[in-house]
């Protein structure tokens, strides 16, 4: 488990600075509230309370909970999403190793289809309104309104609204302005050679992605994850989007790039979809719910409704991991068939 | 277990090259491989249990008081399967009863306990050192009657295994040096230091099998058995066969997926598909039954563990007490916790130090608290998998244990449990410490005694429809006969039912059961009493590892 907090930290590091404090802030906030609820869940199952995060899984649903929301987000926000990841999701079941779904996209997706509007506040502190290539959005300024955001009662003034402060830059990835505004400023971006390295947030995905990349490839290297799940998860994303792309279509579904590196792709690859509690396990069961869950995702972004597409696919692919264990049970040793049902 | 087909039938082949899990643990065996194999001094008394593969008693010889020479068969030899058991050392025979032996529950179990006139006299002794004369069948009947059973581990008797042949012809003859399991070192001190011996017991069963292939297999990692091998086997046609050094790559159905490139189907035996497996020392106690006409009255051991001074191979008689054995390698009775029979992986604790060493006793470890720590709690399957790609017959134990969990009996035999060949490497490598060899053995045991449950109800609905049956038709036959009247006699025949005569008779009752109960424990006491050196009880914590 601290290993996969240790992978989460380069993807961290650059969300907060592309986003600002707030990313940061929702982390903490998530953490904080993992181990309140974790000692008050102790003590209602009667269980040993051994340090502040027992195993250390709340710790590791509230990273990735608190860097799928929108930056400085507000407290309230995030205590319902964590009560409902722990608590419901993930205790209610039973606890760790019992719950059938992921507890941190459990979380998101419900807080996601009650406060749509507060979920998709993807408001930049400054970063984007001030566009000024020394503008820094860890600085002071930003930290005081990241918290002023998450907690409106301890901002000395009112708060203006953040879709005032935020006019029309509301996105959770570029995918999404893609889908939106169609060839807009990200591919403007995209196109420039030197977007890398510019903080707007179109292109700060690109790095978060690849601190996620550098973070799975960490894992896979300690192997602490197999390779069968990110490796199929990324391969039927890519498959598809090359499949279906077309630059002369009405329809913007985006490019194989946007869709792997423009997204939460990597972060689904590589920590949302390995998550061993609710995965298949059998080796031939994990690349069938890998690319069950690649396919899902390109999917609901292109021709569902929501674009916040890794969650619903890996509660999908959690729905089946089950059903897709038992029909692939390996050949066990000195057996002439597959066991399982269609022995 | 699971061999339902008929013995010779042929078996199709599944073909696979590719070895699934393993893992590979640390060796330590460095410290006991330091000295040369040592004989032990023969100890005053000798316990040589009576229990055989299977389960089975062998039939006693001899009686108590009779005087015996070493080598002298001390069960019968005539009956079929049952391998003899020959005496140790030349002595009397002091007792025949019940007493504590090493296996898994550390049991009483019927032991011939002999005591050594120190003149170590072996009787009149059969060699035969051109055994290339004989026929077959005299030899495997000569390897029956030294009492040579598979000295790997399972005990099972070469005998009867030569015999599982049938007069097929075997393809490929693998002797087993392989020794995946930490800490056990005895067939690697034996190939390194007994090199000419072992390669003649194994010509000797390349003779018996007329195999046209004979392999033998070792761990790439123990270079001087190797080195020592390299030596002796180029005027043989013996060919030598190194394997990873991979846990349980000795086991033998990997050895025969290793070397024959084929799977061994769930109900074959390794003769029906053209191979057999025989455990280096077993070859060594071969060359000694056939060539020197010695039965089978000793062997190589392991004595390791942290609480020894000096860890070492011994060459040490059946029926040597264990306690003797640790008091040779300097034991440190204060800081011995553990002592576990055969492996650190697949060993089980003895928590009697008094018992002896049997024919099956590969290695003895005398382990400390630090070397064995106890674990810690177990924590929730996480179901990351660890175990299934350890797993060397490709089960998925994290769908095993949460069948068996849940009580899904039925739903784990279908995933294969019974497949399971309780290596344990699941165990070893699983990160929330869970024990699920120990699930899996539940779940066996259980499955066996539903499956025994299920027969007797079959059994007795069938006695209770015979009854039926024969009722009806005595009904038919009698149909003037009055019911009525039987029961009314019946009746009154059965004395009135009397609260306090029943009190009296149930208090009665419980008292002749606990005189009875009082009785055998004294008698065992005193059986155990009345050998005063072995009753040197040692107190010490022995606490299962596993627990």
């Amino acid at each position: 488990m601290l290993w996969v907090i240790a992978a989460c930290i380069p993807a961290i590091i650059t969300a907060t600075w592309f986003f600002g404090y707030g990313m940061l802030l929702n982390i903490l906030q998530c953490g904080f509230w993992a181990a309140l609820l974790e000692t008050i869940v102790a003590r209602l199952r009667r269980q040993v309370w051994n340090g502040l995060l027992r195993d250390n899984s709340a710790l590791v649903s509230a990273i990735l909970l608190g860097i799928s929301l929108p930056p400085g987000s507000v407290w309230w926000l995030v205590l319902l999403g964590m009560v409902f990841a722990l608590l419901v999701a993930k205790h209610a079941f039973g606890g760790l190793g019992h719950n059938p779904f992921n507890p941190a996209m459990c979380g998101y997706v419900m807080l996601l289809l009650s406060f749509p509007l507060q979920m998709t506040a993807w408001h930049i502190p400054m970063a984007e309104i001030r566009y000024d290539p020394l503008f820094s959005p860890l600085q002071f300024e930003s930290l005081t309104t990241s918290i002023a955001l998450a907690f409106p009662f301890l901002a000395p003034g009112p708060v203006a609204d953040f879709r005032a402060v935020a006019d029309g830059l509301v996105m959770a990835t570029p995918l999404i302005e893609q889908k939106l505004a169609g060839n807009s400023a990200v591919f403007a971006a995209l196109d420039s050679g030197n977007s890398l390295f510019s903080r707007s947030s179109g292109t700060g995905w690109e790095l978060i992605n690849l601190g996620f990349l550098l973070g799975g490839l960490l894992l896979l290297f300690r192997k602490i994850i197999s390779w069968h799940i990110p490796v199929s998860v990324i391969a039927a994303v890519a498959v598809m989007s090359i499949l279906f792309y077309s630059d002369k279509s009405m329809n913007v579904v985006g490019s194989t790039y946007l869709h792997l590196f423009g997204s939460a792709t990597m972060i689904g690859a590589f920590f949302i979809a390995t998550d061993p509690v609710s995965a298949a396990t059998t080796p031939v069961g994990k690349i069938v719910y890998g690319l069950l869950i690649g396919g899902v995702i390109y999917w609901i972004r292109v021709w569902g409704s929501y674009l916040d597409a890794v969650a619903f696919a890996v509660l999908v692919g959690n729905f089946c991991a089950p059903l897709i264990d038992q029909l692939t049970l390996p050949r066990i040793y000195g057996h002439y068939r597959r066991t399982g049902p269609w022995k | 277990m699971n061999r339902n087909s008929m013995p010779g039938k042929p078996v199709k082949a599944i073909k696979s090259v590719r070895l699934h899990g393993g893992i590979r643990p640390p060796p330590f065996k460095t410290r006991s491989l330091r000295s040369v194999i040592m004989a032990t001094p023969v100890p005053e008394h000798l316990i040589i249990p009576l229990i055989q593969y299977g389960g089975q008693i062998a039939a006693p010889a001899v009686a108590v008081g009779d005087k015996v020479l070493k080598g002298q068969a001390l069960t019968r030899i005539d009956l079929e399967g049952i391998c003899p058991i020959h005496a140790p050392t030349s002595g009397t025979i002091e007792a025949i009863e019940p007493l504590p032996v090493a296996d898994e529950f550390t049991t009483y179990q019927p032991c011939v306990v002999l005591r050594s006139d120190g003149e170590d006299c072996w009787t009149a002794l059969d060699a035969l050192p051109d055994w290339d004369t004989s026929p077959p069948e005299d030899l495997i009947s000569r390897i029956h009657r030294a009492g040579v059973i598979g000295l790997g581990g399972a005990g099972f008797p070469l005998a009867k295994k030569l015999h599982s042949l049938q007069g097929r012809k075997l393809e490929t003859l693998i002797i087993n040096a392989v020794e995946c399991e930490p800490y056990i070192s005895c067939d690697q001190a034996l190939v390194r230091a007994r090199t000419a011996d072992l390669v003649s017991g194994i010509q000797i069963l390349r003779y018996i099998t007329g195999a046209t292939r004979t392999v033998i297999a070792i761990g790439n990692n123990k270079t001087d058995a190797i080195d020592a091998l390299r030596q002796h086997l180029p005027r043989t046609e013996i060919r030598l066969v190194t394997v990873p050094p991979d846990y349980p790559a000795g086991s033998e159905k990997q050895l025969i997926q290793r070397i024959v490139r084929r799977q061994l189907p769930r109900d074959a035996l390794p003769a029906d598909i053209g191979a057999l497996v025989v455990n280096a020392g077993t070859a060594y106690a071969v060359f000694r039954a056939i060539v020197l006409g010695q039965p089978l009255v000793s062997r190589i051991t392991t004595l390791c563990g942290e609480t020894l001074a000096t860890p070492k191979n011994f060459e040490a008689l059946i029926g040597t007490p264990v306690f003797f054995l640790l008091e040779l390698c300097g034991v440190d009775y204060q800081r011995l916790s553990h002592l576990l029979c055969g492996g650190s992986i697949m060993g089980h604790t003895v928590t009697d130090l008094n018992v002896p060493l049997d024919k099956t006793t590969n290695c003895l470890i005398a382990g400390s608290e630090q070397e064995f720590p106890t674990l810690p709690e177990p924590m929730e399957c996480i179901r990351c998998g660890y175990c299934a790609s350890a797993c060397p017959v490709s089960l998925q134990p994290q769908l095993l244990y949460r069948h068996i969990r849940a009580g899904a009996l039925e739903q784990a035999e279908q995933s294969g449990v019974q497949d399971c060949i309780e290596c344990g490497a699941c165990n070893w490598v699983c990160p929330s410490h869970i024990p699920l060899l120990q699930y899996y053995r539940y779940a066996k045991y259980e499955l066996e005694s539903l499956a025994a449950r299920r027969l007797q109800s079959q059994q007795w609905q069938q006695r209770f429809e015979l009854h039926q049956y024969r009722m009806a038709r005595k009904h038919k036959s009698k149909p003037q006969q009055k019911p009525d009247d039987r029961i009314a006699g019946a009746d009154a025949a059965i004395p009135q039912f009397d609260r306090n005569q029943a009190r009296i008779e149930i208090a009665a009752a419980v008292e002749r059961a606990r005189a009875r109960r009082e009785n055998l424990i004294a008698s065992s006491a005193q059986a155990i009493n009345s050998h005063e050196p072995l009753t040197a009880v040692r107190k010490t914590k022995i606490e299962n590892p596993h627990q």
